[in-house]
């Protein structure tokens, strides 16, 4: 292969190896398919159903994204300038409210959320299913915010290591400056997408995990018909659940299997919308750190 | 003369990294391969030795394939009798085995002179000094580098001396070999280089950017000269060119600056640091003298160029870190205008009057102490001074250390993509820009060509005349020695604690 050409070649194997652009494809094209079966063959109300929920949740999983940022960035930053400042207390507070955060369960801290917003519900106090939204969102970002806090941090301490950081501050530029600009936004992007990636994946389990766990019957207070329709809520909704259990007819009856892409379309689609789009951040999340080389 | 010129493209995930239509070497003749750093001179030398993987990088030499030159009789030669000694010693050394071992590894196990290569390369110290090295596993951090780079030599002189008489075709590269080297041990190995080139003759091609071995070459080989070919490798329009170096060209310029060094004269002081300075266990005394017998406050003073001398590894960057408060001494004391700082001042002080408004300093080594990531105009962003300049102002002061004035896809383009030499003179920009009354300057000529070392001093000047005070820290003596008198010289010795 001549010079030239090498230069110019690009298309299908360059998009299989960049992963990350393979499986974001890969998402987006499958989810379009399965908007275009249920469109055709699912009832008019349980589509209608099905977009809110995958919507909701899309919603949802991007707001936990922003949250998370914006409460890792200012707990990271913070703890690395305290830190090294010589407000030890400060630094002993922050490290010891971020400990007892990190010691609860992730799990635990959205149904605590959940509570919350049942007793808020009951009250009265909210009752927009926006704000229930922000405030599913706020507490799943409250229980997972910590890790991006915690690759901030790492960012920060490994570039004050190298001689950059020090070269900056001889020069007079300001050392948030160095932080924010120089070592988290020019040369952090990367890591902290990928963390992001990681946290839209865990933010849709979260959901659907805690979701599910309350259809089971967790209180009489707490109930999936209070709060806003979710890729999780539906799944956990009767009619999905039996669904889902049609799938057993296929032990006994192989040429069921037909029916069950039309007639159980509302389980399966909510069952395979969530863990298609969990695969898929899986492998988005992967393929963007071998690309990046991040590891 | 017998000359192979060589036509190279270097490719990495179709990106150009070096494309040069005719790289000349001179067979049985010592190429000195001068330029700035980072351009592909390791790359190039590389490509002919044959030592680039060919899976990771797409090469061409000759418009050939690179698995085609590999296979070559050429290459196949290179590789059995020549010898590389890398830039950077600890890739080179295998962690596994002694240097003993590997200074007798395959073909060099008979090879004859080891002792005597060793006690030059160590100037003539007692036998023990380097034997205990001999029996250390080579780690990143040790031995120190410059004797692994000293050990390196060692190598290849062992193995030139093994070829002594049946060394036609063999090629001997050494990348920057004296890099982490003074300039006493510098001499050592260029001694050695010559007087074992006169015994065998092979082909070199020596690799640096420190332009006073011109001076060396010449003043103690005279009749070598005719086998020394100096070449200029260099970016032109973006393509990249060797052209021939006239040694004169830069022994004229050392000759003018002499003839126009300015008379002592005692100007204000801006700053004074005790002689005596405790760090990491150590003591570090300035004196006035090299063996340290006249103990003396290192004084900085408005207009004047004060010189810190030392070999490697004294710990002059420690030294000039510690006047920078960066790092914590266990004893120190300086005074700064009205200031004193000491041991006990705390870091915020130096953050608060000295960094950017009272002293500045750059770092020696422009790839860590640049933001790769970040783009050539925003390097200034965020300077004290910026506020206060406009966008001409600040392109203006990059065309003064660039060849022409900077275009906006130069100012848009990532440092990354800069070469060694182009992010050294940023580097440099980005303190020589700030209005303080103190620079210190640690090893400010690393990497430049001549042109830009020219540059580069002429910059210094203006800033002098200004009135600011400069500290160097720097193993270009030959050309600092131009500008600074004996009254500003001082000598840094280090001592244990215990």
């Amino acid at each position: 292969m001549d010079i030239n050409t090498s230069i110019r070649k690009f298309g299908f194997q360059d998009l299989f190896n960049r992963k990350d652009l393979l499986w974001l494809i890969i998402w987006i094209a499958g989810l379009g398919l399965l908007w275009i079966w249920n469109a055709l063959f699912l009832n008019a109300p349980a589509f209608a159903r099905l977009q809110t929920a995958f919507l909701n949740s899309l919603l949802t999983g991007m707001m936990v994204v922003v949250f998370s940022l914006v409460l890792g960035w200012i707990t990271g930053v913070s703890l690395h300038l305290l830190e090294r400042s010589e407000l030890k207390t400060g630094f002993a507070i922050l490290s010891f409210v971020t400990d007892m955060l990190r010691s609860i369960p992730q799990i635990i801290a959205v149904l605590i959320g959940y509570v919350i917003l049942t007793m808020l519900l009951y009250k009265g106090i909210i009752q927009s299913s926006f704000i229930q939204l922000i405030w599913i969102a706020g507490t799943i970002s409250i229980a997972v915010f910590l890790e991006v806090a915690d690759t901030i941090k790492q960012r920060i301490d490994y570039y004050r290591t190298l001689d950059f950081v020090d070269a900056m501050l001889c020069c007079g530029i300001k050392i948030r400056r160095i932080i924010n600009i120089e070592i988290l936004w020019k040369n952090s992007k990367s890591h902290l997408l990928h963390k992001l990636i990681a946290i839209f994946g865990v933010s849709i389990f979260l959901q659907c995990s805690i979701d599910f766990i309350i259809s089971v019957g967790l209180s009489t207070d707490v109930s999936l018909i209070n709060f806003p329709m979710t890729l999780g809520n539906l799944l956990a909704n009767v009619d999905s659940k039996q669904d889902i259990l049609a799938l057993s007819n296929l032990f006994t009856d192989l040429g069921y299997l037909p029916e069950i892409f039309k007639r159980h379309l509302q389980g399966l689609s909510v069952a395979s919308c969530i863990v298609f789009s969990l695969l898929c951040i899986y492998m988005i999340a992967n393929g963007f750190v071998r690309r990046k080389k991040l590891i | 003369m017998e000359e192979r010129k060589y036509n190279i493209r270097i490719l990495s995930e179709n990106r150009e990294l070096v494309a040069i239509d005719e790289f000349r070497v001179v067979k049985s003749a010592i190429n000195v391969l001068l330029g700035e750093s980072g351009i592909g001179k390791s790359l190039i030398s590389l490509a002919i030795a044959g030592l680039i993987d060919p899976d990771e990088l797409d090469v061409h030499i000759d418009g050939r394939p690179y698995r085609s030159y590999l296979n070559s009789k050429e290459a196949i030669e290179i590789r059995r009798n020549g010898f590389f000694v890398f830039q950077e010693p600890s890739s080179h050394l295998n962690p596994l085995k002694t240097l003993r071992m590997q200074l007798r590894e395959g073909s060099l196990e008979e090879a004859p002179g080891e002792e005597s290569i060793l006690r030059k390369l160590w100037q003539n110290p007692k036998l023990a000094e380097y034997e205990n090295i001999l029996d250390v596993y080579p780690k990143p951090y040790r031995p120190s580098g410059g004797e692994k780079q000293r050990i390196l030599a060692a190598m290849a002189f062992k193995k030139m001396a093994s070829t002594a008489g049946s060394s036609k075709g063999s090629v001997y590269f050494f990348d920057e070999p004296t890099g982490n080297l003074d300039n006493k041990l510098r001499n050592e190995f260029l001694d050695l280089l010559v007087e074992n080139f006169g015994e065998s003759r092979p082909t070199i091609l020596l690799i640096t950017h420190d332009y006073s071995m011109i001076s060396r070459f010449i003043g103690k080989y005279p009749a070598i000269g005719k086998n020394i070919y100096y070449r200029e490798l260099m970016l032109e329009h973006g393509r990249l060119r060797l052209r021939d170096f006239q040694p004169r060209e830069y022994l004229l310029w050392l000759e003018k600056r002499v003839a126009a060094k300015p008379p002592a004269e005692k100007k204000e002081m801006i700053l004074r640091l005790q002689p005596e300075i405790k760090v990491f266990g150590r003591t570090l005394h300035i004196s006035r003298d090299p063996a340290g017998n006249t103990p003396a406050p290192l004084v900085i003073r408005k207009g004047t160029v004060t010189y810190l001398k030392a070999p490697s590894g004294t710990g002059k960057t420690t030294i000039v870190k510690i006047m920078m408060g960066l790092i914590k001494s266990e004893k120190m004391s300086m005074e700064l205008g009205d200031t004193v700082y000491s041991e006990e001042t705390s870091r915020n002080a130096w953050a608060g009057r000295v960094w950017g408004k009272q002293m500045t300093m750059v770092f020696q080594h422009a790839d860590e102490s640049l933001n790769l990531n970040s783009k050539v105009k925003d390097v200034f962003s965020g300077l004290p001074v910026v506020g206060s300049m406009s966008k001409e102002e600040i392109a203006d002061a990059i065309s003064e250390l660039f060849e022409e004035a900077p275009t906006r896809e130069f100012l848009n383009k990532k440092v990354r993509f800069l070469s060694g030499g182009q992010k050294q003179r940023l580097n440099l920009l980005r303190s020589l820009i700030l209005h303080t009354d103190i620079i210190i300057l640690d090893e400010p000529l690393n990497g430049l060509d001549f042109l830009s070392v020219a540059k580069v001093i002429t910059m210094i000047e203006t800033k002098l005349q200004s009135g600011i005070g400069i500290m160097v820290i720097s193993h270009n003596e030959e050309v600092f020695d131009t500008m600074v008198g004996p009254e500003n010289i001082y000598y840094l010795n280090s001592s244990s604690l215990d």
